[in-house]
C-alpha cells in the first residue's frame, strides 16, 4: 500500500551515529535524565525538611553517645578498672554509632527519593513524552538511577561533621571514615538502584515506595531471619577431637583416677603424644570423632546480603594480635563482621579442636565476607534493573492490568 | 415536513460509492494515489488489553502536506490509537509506516520523525517553560548550540514568550496545552499526532492553533489531529477518519473521499419553490439538521455546484444562501449512530 521512501531527518537530528558518537551521545541522554531530575529534586522543599532533620537525628545521636560515654568513664574511675586499659577514648563508640544510625537512616531515607522515580513520572502522565523522544530506557534508569543516588548521597555528607567529630574524639585513624563512607555509599546506591527498578514495575508511586521498603526491610531483617532458619536446617557433622583446658583446675580424685559416670566430666591430663595442636589456654588430643554442629557456611550468604554486615565487615579492624586478651575491646561493627564471618567460616575453621587443630580467636581481615555480600546484592539489583528495563522499552507489548501508557 | 428528518444519504456509513470520483473535493493540495503516498500510513491494526478490545480494526492514511482529524466518540480507541502510531504501543496485528519506518522494528528511527502531544497534559511541574522545551531538545539529541534558538522560536510560535521563566505548575490549562505542543514540535518533526489539542484553548489560542496546523502542513508536514470538536476540524482537516468501537468506520481521506460527493447547504426564501426547482432539475435533497428552512444536497464537484446554483438561479428561485454544508462533518458524524458505552 504505501512504498517506501527515505526522507530526510530533520536538521541537526543525525539517526545513525557513528560508534563513540553512539556512546557520547547514551552518555549525554543519562546526564539529561539526571539533571532534569536533580534540578525538580533541589526545588521540592521536603528534600531540605528530610536533610535538616536528618542533622539533627545525626547530631543528637553523636552527642547522646559522647554524653553516654562521659557518664560511662566517671563512673569507671571508681572501679577496678584502671583508665588506661579503658578503651581508647569515645572516638571509636561516636563512630560506630553515627555510622549505624546514618546506615539505618539512609536505608530508610534512600526508597524515598528512588521508588518514585519512574512510577510518579507514570501517573503524571510525563513518563510516555520521555520514552516518545530518542532516550533508551537504559538512559531513563541510568539518569533517575544517578539522580536518586545523588540525592540520597547529600545525606551522606551532612553526616559526614559528625563521623569526623568521633575521629577526632580519638582511636580511629581517617581511612576508617572513608571506607566508611565508601561503603554507605555503596549501600544506598544500592538501594537506590532497587528503588528505581521497583518504580519501574510498579504502576503506583506508592506501591512502588511500600514494595521497596519491604525489600529493604527484608536485605536488613529477612536476612538475618533467613539466616537463622537455614542454619536450623543446616545440620552437619564436623571432625575434631578432645579439649583441654589448661587453666581449669579439677578437682583430683585420691587415686588420681575418677569412677564410675563422672568420669568422662573430668578429662585427664592428655599424653603429650595425643595432642595434635596447643596453645597458652588449651589443647586438643586424641582421636578425630564426629560432631553434631551446624553448618553454618551453607547460609552464610544469606547473612552477608545484610547492609549492616556489608558495612561492618569493609571497614578495616586494627590487628588484634597485639591485643590478644582484650577479646572484649572491639565495637559493635567489629562484633557483627567476626560474628558474620564465624558463620561464613563454619565449623571447620571456629570448631573447637577441628581437624584437632585449635580454632582462632579472632579471625583474620584476609578473607573478607562483604566482596559476596555487596555481590549478591548487586546481582539481585541487576535483576530487577532488568526487568525495569523491559517494562520501559516501548513499543510496549504486555502492559499490566490497569496501566495506561499515557 | 420539518421534523422529517432522514439521514443525510452520502454521509450514512459505509461509504456508499459515488459515481463520479472527485478527488480534489478533500484534498485541494493534489492527488496522492496510494502507490506514491508519502506520510503516515496503518492497515489492519488492532490491540487489547487484556479483554478490552481497545482498537479491532483501524486503517488510517494521513498523507504529507495535510492535516487529517480522527474522530470519534469516547472509547472508539483514539489515543490507542495514536499511542502506537507514536510507537508507544506495539499493535497486536496490522502494520504501521512512519515515512516509510515501521516504528516497531526500527522505533529510534521512527521516533526522530514523529511528535507526540497526549491528551493527558503530564508536565514537570517545578520546572520552568523554558528548562522543559531545553530538556525535550536534550532528549532529542539535538545538537547543543541550537537547542536555545529553537526554544525561543518555539516559544513565540506558541505565545509563551512571557511566560518563559515560570514553572510549568502556574500556568492555565490552555498555556500548559501549548507547551504541550510546543514539546512536541521541539525536533521539527516529519509527523504531528496531536491527541485533543484544542481542548482547554480559548478562542483566540485555537486560531492560533489551526494556523500552526495549517502552516505545518503547508510545509508538508503530516498532521493527524483527534478531536470532538468538530467545528474546529471542519476549518483544519483536509481528510478525515472516523473511528468507532474500535473500527475505522469511514475513511473520508483522499481516496474514499473521490467515491463521495459534497453536501451544500441551500436556503431559499421560498421553500416550497426551492423543492419544486430541484424537483425539476432532478437533485436529490434531504432538509437541513441545522436550519429547518434550509436543504441539503450533495453535489459530486466544485462544478456541478456552480452549475446546481445556475439552474436554481436560471429556474428563478430566490436562493439566499448556497454554500457547503457547515458542521459537514460534525453531521458524518451524528449519522454514525455512535453508542456511547
Amino acid at each position: 500500500m504505501t512504498t517506501t521512501e527515505t526522507t530526510p531527518s530533520a536538521p541537526g537530528l543525525d539517526t545513525v551515529p557513528g560508534q563513540s558518537n553512539k556512546f557520547r551521545r547514551y552518555m549525554n541522554g543519562i546526564s539529561a535524565v539526571m539533571g532534569m531530575e536533580l534540578r525538580q529534586r533541589l526545588r521540592s522543599r521536603g528534600w531540605y525538611i528530610m536533610l535538616s532533620i536528618w542533622f539533627v537525628l545525626i547530631g543528637l545521636v553523636a552527642v547522646l553517645t559522647w554524653v553516654s560515654w562521659q557518664a560511662q568513664t566517671n563512673r569507671t574511675d571508681f572501679s577496678y578498672v584502671p583508665p588506661d586499659q579503658l578503651v581508647e577514648g569515645p572516638g571509636p563508640l561516636i563512630f560506630e554509632a553515627v555510622l549505624a544510625f546514618v546506615l539505618f537512616f539512609g536505608l530508610l531515607v534512600a526508597p524515598a527519593f528512588s521508588a518514585n522515580a519512574i512510577s510518579g513520572d507514570r501517573s503524571a502522565g510525563t513518563l510516555a513524552i520521555m520514552q516518545v523522544t530518542l532516550l533508551r530506557p537504559g538512559q531513563l534508569l541510568w539518569g533517575k538511577f544517578l539522580a536518586s543516588w545523588i540525592a540520597a548521597l547529600a545525606f551522606l555528607v551532612v553526616s559526614v561533621p559528625f563521623l569526623v567529630f568521633g575521629i577526632i574524639q580519638g582511636g580511629l585513624g581517617v581511612g576508617y571514615i572513608f571506607i566508611a563512607l565508601l561503603m554507605l555509599a555503596a549501600e544506598l546506591g544500592v538501594v537506590c538502584a532497587l528503588g528505581v527498578g521497583i518504580s519501574a514495575l510498579a504502576n503506583r508511586p506508592l506501591f512502588s515506595i511500600v514494595v521497596t521498603y519491604l525489600v529493604v526491610a527484608l536485605l536488613s531483617f529477612g536476612t538475618l531471619i533467613a539466616f537463622g532458619l537455614g542454619a536450623l536446617l543446616s545440620n552437619g557433622t564436623v571432625l575434631a577431637n578432645q579439649t583441654y583446658y589448661k587453666e581449669i583446675v579439677y578437682a583430683p580424685a585420691p587415686n588420681g583416677e575418677v569412677e564410675g559416670e563422672d568420669s568422662q566430666y573430668y578429662p585427664v591430663t592428655p599424653n603429650k603424644a595425643d595432642i595434635t595442636d596447643e596453645n597458652n589456654e588449651y589443647a586438643c588430643y586424641g582421636p578425630l570423632v564426629e560432631n553434631q554442629t551446624t553448618r553454618t557456611e551453607r547460609v552464610a550468604w544469606l547473612l552477608a546480603m545484610n547492609p549492616f554486615v556489608v558495612v561492618a565487615d569493609a571497614i578495616p579492624y586494627p590487628s588484634h594480635s597485639a591485643q590478644e586478651q582484650s577479646y572484649y575491646g572491639s565495637g559493635v561493627f567489629e562484633s557483627i563482621s567476626q560474628g558474620a564471618r564465624y558463620s561464613q567460616a563454619g565449623p571447620n575453621a571456629t570448631f573447637q579442636c577441628a581437624n584437632g587443630k585449635i580454632a582462632p580467636q579472632y579471625l583474620e581481615q584476609d578473607k573478607p565476607l562483604w566482596p559476596l555480600g555487596l555481590g549478591l546484592q548487586l546481582l539481585v539489583t541487576a535483576g530487577i534493573l532488568g526487568l525495569a528495563w523491559r517494562a520501559l522499552r516501548t513499543p510496549a507489548g504486555k502492559l499490566a492490568k490497569g496501566t495506561r501508557i499515557a | 415536513m420539518t421534523e422529517f428528518l432522514p439521514p443525510p444519504p452520502a454521509t450514512a456509513s459505509p461509504p456508499q460509492p459515488a459515481a463520479q470520483p472527485s478527488p480534489e473535493q478533500l484534498a485541494p493540495d493534489g492527488i496522492f494515489p496510494p502507490e506514491g503516498f508519502r506520510g503516515l500510513s496503518a492497515k489492519g491494526l488492532s490491540r487489547s488489553f487484556g479483554s478490552v478490545h481497545a482498537v479491532v480494526d483501524m486503517e488510517l492514511l494521513a498523507p504529507a502536506g495535510q492535516v487529517t482529524a480522527l474522530i470519534g466518540p469516547n472509547g472508539a480507541g483514539k489515543t490507542t490509537l495514536l499511542l502506537m502510531l507514536a510507537s508507544l504501543l506495539a499493535p497486536d496485528t496490522g502494520s504501521i509506516s512512519v515515512m516509510g519506518i515501521d516504528p516497531v522494528k526500527d522505533p529510534t528511527v521512527a521516533r526522530a520523525k514523529i511528535g507526540w502531544m497526549p491528551d493527558t497534559l503530564g508536565v514537570w511541574e517545578s520546572l520552568t517553560v523554558r528548562e522543559i522545551l531545553t530538556t525535550m531538545g536534550h532528549f532529542y539529541h539535538l545538537p547543543k548550540a541550537g537547542i536555545p534558538g529553537r526554544v525561543e522560536e518555539l516559544l513565540t510560535l506558541v505565545s509563551l514568550s512571557p511566560l518563559a521563566d515560570q514553572k510549568a505548575r502556574v500556568l492555565s490549562r490552555g498555556q500548559q496545552q501549548r507547551l504541550s505542543l510546543a514539546r512536541a514540535l521541539i525536533h521539527d518533526p516529519e509527523v504531528l499526532l496531536l491527541d485533543e489539542p484544542a481542548s482547554g484553548l480559548d478562542p483566540g489560542s485555537r486560531v492560533a492553533l489551526r494556523r500552526i496546523l495549517r502552516n505545518l502542513a503547508a510545509h508538508g508536514k503530516v498532521v493527524v489531529v483527534s478531536s470532538h470538536v468538530l467545528a474546529e476540524l471542519d476549518e483544519i482537516a483536509d481528510g478525515a477518519v472516523f473511528v468507532n468501537q474500535g473500527r475505522t468506520v469511514l475513511a473520508q481521506t483522499v481516496a474514499q473521499a473521490a467515491d463521495q460527493g459534497r453536501r451544500y447547504c441551500i436556503a431559499a426564501l421560498d421553500p416550497a419553490a426551492l423543492a419544486e426547482a430541484l424537483g425539476n432539475l432532478g437533485v436529490e435533497f434531504s432538509h437541513g439538521t441545522v436550519r429547518a428552512e434550509s436543504v441539503l444536497v450533495t453535489v459530486g464537484s466544485e462544478v456541478g455546484a456552480a452549475k446546481l446554483l445556475q439552474d436554481l438561479m436560471a429556474a428563478g428561485v430566490a436562493v439566499h444562501d448556497f454554500g457547503p454544508a457547515t458542521g459537514a462533518l460534525e453531521e458524518t458524524y451524528m449519522s454514525m449512530g455512535v453508542e456511547q458505552p
